[in-house]
């Protein structure tokens, strides 16, 4: 039999019915589903596929402890206690909780932000730890969240702060090392876009998910000792209490290497609270920031420009006069009475300008300080011991100081005649302590650096190859008698504080301090720089004190430091003396 | 006699060139299935297929929880480790091994030898 629906029946009117609802439905799904296919397909995206940022962690700083790396910068994960005052119930438990577990950490008006119920955000507490954390989550508070978030640890507290310098709130370095290799320390944060759960938990659903992993900073091993820099700050701090100064810094370098292994400023600042520091030139290292006239350290550069040149010896003569007529000026001696023919060994142990002012003038025709006796000094301070220019150590924010070419009009004789004992030109201390191992080592130029390695990922320690010295300064030859000009220096007047049966050399400098264009006869900068060890000069130290208003000098105030550093220096390295 | 069956004495045209290995006689069922039948297996069969792929497709989804278990256990125990290391950075510094009792109790040496190598 034939089934037929007969016109104008219910079952033939529902059919018809039901036939313009699905088309309508297919119509409408075609509409929904092709047609506005992009659209729907966008939002739903952005529902459900989360664009997550991996962050990287940034790279831990080491010291050595003589020759094994102690951590001394690290990540912490800390946590913000946040509440929405507009979900919490309990506000009393809350506070008590908060309160007895997260101590110092927790904001003083917690009770006010908790009133406040038309906030959704109040910040309750900030940097408690994971213990905390814990304690506070088994408490089971509604309303109460927690973020996570890094900061840096510093177990040593200040020591070497402005070597290391700190992170600020933005996750950025600043000064020191963690703002001059803020690009090897920070890494690279990974990216994961994948479709989510409620719980943004990332699922493996969906083609076109992106999971690029973040690469973690480097962690950089210093070359800086521990040791060694907290006896430096020790040294220091004792030296600015013994002599009124109120600034100091001390430099402690290997001269076969150009590794520095302490850095010592004083006053200093905490990097874990680098937020409290009211006075910002705290954050510099002067040491490689602040050039200064170093003043009668220099004639260790130019006494060994005039042997090299082949124009003066140890033991060659000139007549001392007390004074020197350059031009119009007169330059005198600060020491008075070495008068009448002296050697320039003589000059040298007791600092006179004269001396020096005569080896640049017999650099040109032996009468002036001419034209090519300035180029040869120009070659020499610059160009060899790199006077006035970046050294390229790791710290942020070195200065390179200031030497005048002798092409410039003030480039002129009066200015060279100063500068062959350090004024009239402004130089870090980085650059003459490293000048100063290039000296005492046999005339090898190593760049300065405080980075000795590296540690993996797997916690091995990986040392930096020896470094390569970038010029030679001075012949071998040369570098023997500066180390014999600066023993006999030292022999003369320091000797008797310094451990018998070892090789310690130094030279002093008293540095004018320039105010309004003069030099001011108030104030001046006390400089000692000198090495210490046995055949071979283990270490070079320089130290520098200042202060506002106070008249510091090299012998009497800077060299105790240098000792007392030096010192223990020897001990530590279990040099033997020879007896 | 059904249609279907097969007279003992009934020759098929199969038969009639039968060779080696060939099937001569054929199977045929009693049961007759009618269009409804037929309908009502297919949609059985896509559902059964459905569910599989749904089981399979939320097995995977219950691998990214685990995984995401997995991580968080990983992050929670190398912040664990991250503490202890700091800790022991802290018990290690200069300054906490100075304030030790034992360092109050170290003495300077009164005199030092030194031996040749």
């Amino acid at each position: 039999m034939k089934l037929e629906l007969q016109k104008g029946s219910r079952s033939r009117i529902l059919a018809g019915l039901l036939f313009a609802i699905v088309g309508i439905f297919i119509i409408r799904l075609f509409y929904l589903q092709v047609i506005q296919h992009d659209y729907y397909v966008a939002l739903a995206n952005s529902e459900q596929v989360k664009l997550l940022t991996l962050p990287a962690k940034r790279g831990v700083i080491y010291a050595l402890d003589g020759s094994t790396p102690v951590q001394l910068v690290l990540n912490q994960t800390v946590y913000k206690v946040i509440a929405d005052p507009y979900t919490t119930t309990d506000d009393k438990k809350i506070v008590d909780v908060v309160r007895r577990i997260a101590g110092g950490n927790a904001r003083a008006n917690i009770e006010s932000l908790l009133d406040n119920k038309e906030s959704r955000y109040a910040i309750l507490a900030t940097k408690v730890s994971r213990a905390q954390a814990e304690k506070i989550k088994e408490e089971g508070l509604a309303g109460i969240i927690f973020r996570e978030q890094t900061q840096r640890v510093y177990p040593e507290g200040s020591l070497a702060a402005q070597t290391l310098g700190f992170v600020d709130f933005e996750g950025a370095g600043k000064y020191g090392i963690e703002g001059g290799l803020n690009d090897r320390l920070i890494g690279k944060e990974g990216l994961l876009k994948t479709v989510t759960d409620v719980s943004s938990i990332p699922l493996t659903i969906g083609d076109r998910n992106i999971n690029r992993p973040a690469v973690d900073g480097e962690n950089i091993v210093l070359s800086i000792d521990r040791n060694v820099q907290s006896h430096a700050e020790q040294a220091l701090d004792a030296g600015l209490k013994r002599t009124g100064a109120t600034q100091g810094s001390a430099i402690v370098m290997d001269p076969q290497t150009g590794k520095i292994i302490a850095m010592a400023n004083l006053p200093t600042y905490s990097p874990a609270e680098f937020n409290k520091v009211q006075d910002g030139a705290l954050f510099n290292n002067p040491i490689v920031s602040v050039p200064y006239e170093a003043a009668s350290v220099i004639k260790t550069l130019t006494l060994s420009t005039g042997i090299e040149k082949g124009v003066i010896g140890l033991n060659s003569t000139y007549v001392n006069t007390d004074s020197i007529t350059v031009d119009d000026r007169v330059i005198s001696n600060a020491t008075k009475g070495q008068t009448g023919t002296i050697t320039f060994q003589h000059g040298f142990t007791w600092s006179l300008n004269t001396s020096t002012v005569t080896i640049a003038e017999r650099l040109g025709d032996g009468q002036k300080v001419t034209r090519q006796a300035r180029d040869t000094m120009y070659d020499f301070f610059v160009n060899k011991f790199g006077m006035g220019r970046f050294t390229g150590v790791e710290v942020s924010g070195e200065a390179a100081g200031t030497v005048v070419p002798p092409e410039n009009v003030e480039g002129n004789a009066v200015r060279y005649s100063n500068m062959s004992f350090g004024q009239g030109m402004n130089v870090t201390m980085v650059q003459v302590a490293s000048a100063f191992c290039s000296i005492v080592n046999g005339g090898q130029y190593y760049k300065p650096t405080v980075i000795a390695g590296k540690v993996d990922s797997s916690g091995t320690y990986i040392p930096n190859d020896n470094p390569e010295p970038i010029r030679r300064t001075i012949s071998a030859n040369t570098s023997e008698q500066m180390r014999i000009a600066n023993q006999t220096s030292r022999a003369l007047f320091d000797a008797k504080y310094d451990l018998k049966g070892f090789t310690i050399g130094g030279k002093t400098g008293t540095s004018q301090v320039i105010e309004n264009g003069v030099y001011s006869q108030d104030e001046s900068i006390g400089s000692y720089i000198g090495f210490g060890g046995d055949d071979t000069p283990r270490y070079v130290i320089m130290i520098q004190l200042s202060g506002k208003d106070k008249k510091l000098q090299g012998e009497r105030d800077a060299m105790p430091v240098f000792t007392d550093i030096s010192n223990w220096l020897l001990d530590y390295y279990k040099i033997q003396p020879k007896m | 006699m059904s249609y279907y069956q097969r007279n003992p004495e009934f020759t098929s045209r199969r038969q009639q060139n039968w060779s080696r290995n060939q099937n001569t006689v054929a199977f045929v069922s009693s049961v007759k299935l009618g269009p409804v039948a037929h309908t009502v297996l297919v949609a059985l069969m896509i559902t059964v297929l459905g569910l599989i792929y749904l089981t399979q497709a939320t097995r995977a989804t219950s691998y990214d929880y685990e995984s995401q278990k997995i991580d968080s256990q990983i992050a929670d125990l190398s912040t664990q480790k991250t503490d202890l290391e700091i800790e022991n950075a802290r018990l290690t510094a200069l300054e906490t091994v100075k304030k030790s009792t034992v360092a109050a109790t170290l003495q300077a040496p009164s005199n030092t030898q030194f031996v040749g190598e």
